[in-house]
């Protein structure tokens, strides 16, 4: 297994340096965030979402010990166990077939592009959602994705192909994609 | 996005159709060990054709960006990780008072237990009288020098 890059940031942290602090909010913030907007579709909720992954960081960063994986995938695994918490909270929960159009109503202009992507992404099966955010927008190797999902490769791959078949169905009827 | 394992499978249109289907057009994504195989089918026209359409869909989730974390969110984030390490330090502070306590109690009751083992009895000076006892000490009969 390859060194853990965080891993000593991770101790000085754990030992209450204030600088290190600083930097692993720096260097984690931004993809916790991204992770949980992405999970969601809430920008609210992902926030309260990533101050609820630091104060787990924080009260486990003395204690944490690499085992099975990198930390970076261990906050990976909170912040996405922090969003199904709220995801069932909010009785979201979608088969993995193919689900009903969000929005049926044309595409007005090209700035509503992101929005509809936005909306597509939330209304595929969460766990197809999450194999895609790790592994296109968090830039997770497979073996990394696939052990923060705590599945094989194999099934990885087939939730990352079903997920983007769903994606291209959903954008292609709101004719934003062919 | 790096690593896998070491030998990958042959590549040919199957196995290159999934792994476009799974991980998009952009080769970075692929697994690593399958990289190599697949950049040389993607020079192909049926790998050009399919890495074009599986890139359609790449160029739409490119344009879903979202915003970087506030200042707010950011300091929030800070403050609550001040009051961690605050109340982590006042913890240890309490720990470190608590084993020092002990160890100065442990010492002093290992201490009085040595002075009790090692210090030799001394008969006492006086003796406290109890009820049978009278204050001209041994009440039994005299014997008077002049009788004998």
């Amino acid at each position: 297994m390859s060194a853990d890059p965080d891993e000593e940031l991770v101790r000085r942290v754990g030992a209450g340096d204030p600088a290190a602090v600083q930097t692993l909010v720096a260097r984690k913030l931004p993809r916790i965030l991204s992770l949980a907007v992405r999970m969601l579709g809430d920008a609210a909720e992902a926030e309260d979402v990533a101050q609820e992954t630091f104060v787990r960081i924080w009260r486990h960063a003395s204690s944490w010990r690499r085992g099975n994986a990198r930390f970076d995938s261990w906050i990976h695994r909170v912040t996405l166990n922090l969003c199904y918490d709220r995801l069932r909270r909010r009785r979201e929960l979608v088969t993995d077939d193919l689900p009903d159009m969000v929005d049926p109503a044309p595409l007005p202009d090209a700035r509503e592009e992101p929005r509809r992507i936005e909306q597509a992404l939330q209304a595929i099966a969460p766990r197809q959602r999450e194999a895609i955010i790790l592994v296109y927008y968090q830039e997770m190797s497979n073996i990394e994705a696939a052990a923060t999902l705590e599945i094989s490769v194999d099934a990885l791959e087939s939730l990352l192909s079903r997920g983007r078949r769903a994606l291209h169905m959903i954008l292609a009827r709101d004719g934003v994609h062919d | 996005m790096a690593e896998d394992i070491e030998d990958g499978p042959a590549m040919d249109v199957k196995r290159f159709a999934a792994l476009a289907e799974a991980y998009g057009g952009d080769l970075r994504r692929w697994p690593q060990a399958e990289r190599q195989a697949a950049s040389a089918f993607a020079s192909s026209e049926t790998g050009q054709a399919i890495s074009r359409k599986a890139a359609t869909l790449d160029a739409l989730l490119d344009r879903y960006s979202v915003p970087h974390p506030g200042r707010a969110l950011h300091d929030t984030i800070l403050r609550v990780a001040d009051r961690h390490i605050v109340r982590r330090r006042r913890q240890r502070f309490w720990w470190l008072g608590l084993g020092l306590a002990g160890i100065g109690l442990a010492g002093a009751i290992a201490g009085l237990a040595l002075v009790t083992v090692v210090t030799p009895e001394v008969p006492p000076d006086h003796y406290v009288l109890d009820a049978n006892a009278t204050a001209f000490g041994d009440a039994g009969p005299e014997t008077i020098e002049e009788d004998l």
